[in-house]
């Protein structure tokens, strides 16, 4: 990150600690014996949870009941990244054909189950779908955004190394914000792939990146654990939110733009992801605070007044609400 | 204290090559690099991971004096596809300590260098450690180079000696993850006194041209 805009537009927010509230269980689901979650996402009403597992079996989970509901293999070819359309329609699963070269996207209806899309693309480890289901943007080595309709690539949108760590489409489905290895955090058209302006610049890694979904905003976090909210249109950081406690390694932005919920990894221990907090993206209050040693927390989403996600520990998914 | 004999069998257990008394380090790794023809294929890309860091100083010395782990020296030429040197290429390299942690506050066995007319570099450096965490298994240093003309190269160097290949690497190379072959897995060479032991590694790496 740029020091000297850091100085500028740092806000001293002093946190309510006292006021936040730690988290409630409210479903446990029994995984398969031996079964270790390595990744996991919510959908976006909460209802399910889809994780990629140790045995390389994408399982889908109800989180009402508890159930599996799917359960996706392919044979030798492990999955990479597993992400639901925003509207919950469609879950997207990545398979590594060769490494560091060539996957291929799967996109199956959730409902039926039925493969509707068969997409051959590079090596994935990050994606993300447009508002419309319409658009895909991917990354691995590469980084590009895909008419899914049309099956075919529209834009390259890489940066100069290392690809992206983390994509997301603004609300109109126009823009796509990337957090990317070479220390930026861009905005380029969807469509055409052309920067919206120089980008952010960041010391450290940004992992993670978030539009708001009235696109006003881009929330970006990372290695250098500070929380930075960016105009998407100049690349300016507005403003940043007081000293977070970890490395930031997932974040999630209320639809009413008032939170945010950030999970933690530490910096010695990157498998260590055992707290979540809440945010207030205005005043930088903490608005909830959860942290519980020996678990790792694979994802949420915020659901009404409160914030579901789903944490991992001794052969369970737990599914906790954080209010 | 180590016998010569000991540390020998020591090292040949753990993959390394020690050298035997009538020759010289640098006449050991001079064989090496005639051995080595210029690399037919572009060097194999290895993920960036998330530690790497922007702005890091020009500097080839990341071994502070008194810093734990054995010292290391990396050293190397870049060429491109056809074996043709690149003079003008820039290397950047991050690795954890001995201890298998990254400095993330300052720039700690973080360090940048433009290659030589011969397009060669070195860095003076020592061996990392394993993650504590586990969460990746091998030792590792990772490498950025770019020169105008050429694609960015981002890829990682294994040891030889990192026990996990349990002295084998060429068989047991899958056993870290983000390798598909052996080749990014380099032989160490151990040098000095058996409580002083220096270890030098050559990796020679060809950049593809745009």
């Amino acid at each position: 990150m740029n020091m000297k805009v850091t100085a500028l537009t740092l806000v001293c927010f002093l946190p309510v600690a006292a006021l936040a509230q730690s988290g409630q269980q409210v479903k446990t689901i029994n995984l398969p014996t031996g079964v270790t979650v390595q990744y996991g996402t919510m959908s976006r009403a909460g209802t399910q949870v889809a994780t990629i597992d140790c045995d390389n079996v994408v399982r889908v989970w109800s989180t009402r009941s508890g159930e599996l509901l799917q359960r996706l293999a392919d044979g030798s070819h492990p999955p990479t990244d597993v992400e639901f359309s925003p509207d919950g329609r469609y879950l997207a699963v990545a398979y590594q054909l060769v490494p560091n070269e060539k996957g291929v996207l799967r996109i199956f209806d959730v409902n039926s189950w039925k493969m509707e899309r068969e997409l051959v693309v590079p090596d994935v480890f990050v994606l993300a779908f447009s508002p419309d289901n319409r658009r895909l943007a991917l990354s691995g080595i590469v980084t590009q955004a895909w008419d899914v309709e049309n099956s075919r690539m529209v834009a390259d949108i890489s940066p100069p190394f290392g690809g992206s760590t983390s994509l997301s489409f603004s609300g109109d489905g126009n823009w796509i914000a990337t957090a990317d290895g070479d220390g930026h955090v861009r905005v380029v058209d969807a469509t055409t792939g052309k920067p919206r302006s120089t980008g952010t610049e960041f010391v450290l890694e940004p992992l993670v990146v978030a539009f708001s979904r009235d696109n006003k905003l881009i929330i970006a976090g990372g290695v250098d654990k500070t929380l930075s909210i960016i105009d998407p249109e100049t690349g300016k950081v507005l403003r940043t939110l007081p000293k977070q406690p970890g490395l930031i390694m997932s974040l999630d932005v209320s639809s009413d733009k008032k939170q945010v919920a950030v999970i933690y990894g530490s910096s010695d221990h990157f498998n260590k992801v055992d707290h979540l907090m809440l945010w207030d993206l205005d005043t930088g209050a903490v608005l909830g605070d959860f942290r519980k040693p020996g678990i790792t927390i694979v994802g949420g989403a915020f659901v009404g007044d409160h914030y579901l996600f789903a944490a991992e520990s001794d052969d369970q998914l737990g599914v906790w609400s954080l209010r | 204290m180590l016998a010569r004999r000991e540390v020998l069998q020591k090292c040949l257990a753990l993959g390394s090559i020690v050298i035997a008394s009538d020759f010289s380090a640098d006449s050991m790794l001079f064989a090496f690099q005639e051995g080595e023809k210029p690399l037919p294929k572009p060097t194999p890309p290895n993920p960036l991971g998330p530690f790497y860091k922007r702005l890091t100083p020009v500097n080839n010395i990341l071994r502070a004096a008194g810093d734990p782990g054995l010292p290391l020296t990396l050293s190397g030429q870049v060429v491109d596809a056809r074996g043709e040197i690149v003079p003008d290429a820039t290397i950047e390299i991050w690795q954890t300590n001995h201890h298998g942690l990254y400095d993330i506050d300052g720039y700690r066995y973080r360090g940048k260098q433009t290659v030589d007319t011969k397009g060669a570099y070195s860095f003076e450096s020592v061996i990392p450690g394993h993650y504590p965490d586990k969460t990746r298994v091998c030792q590792h240093v990772h490498y950025l180079v770019m020169a105008p003309g050429h694609k960015a190269l981002v890829t990682q160097l294994y040891f030889a000696t990192d026990p996990v290949f349990e002295g084998d690497p060429q068989r047991n190379y899958a056993r870290e993850p983000l390798l598909q072959t052996p080749e990014l897995i380099r032989p160490v060479v151990l040098t000095g006194e058996p409580n002083e032991l220096h270890a030098k590694l050559r990796f020679a790496l060809c950049l593809e041209r745009l």
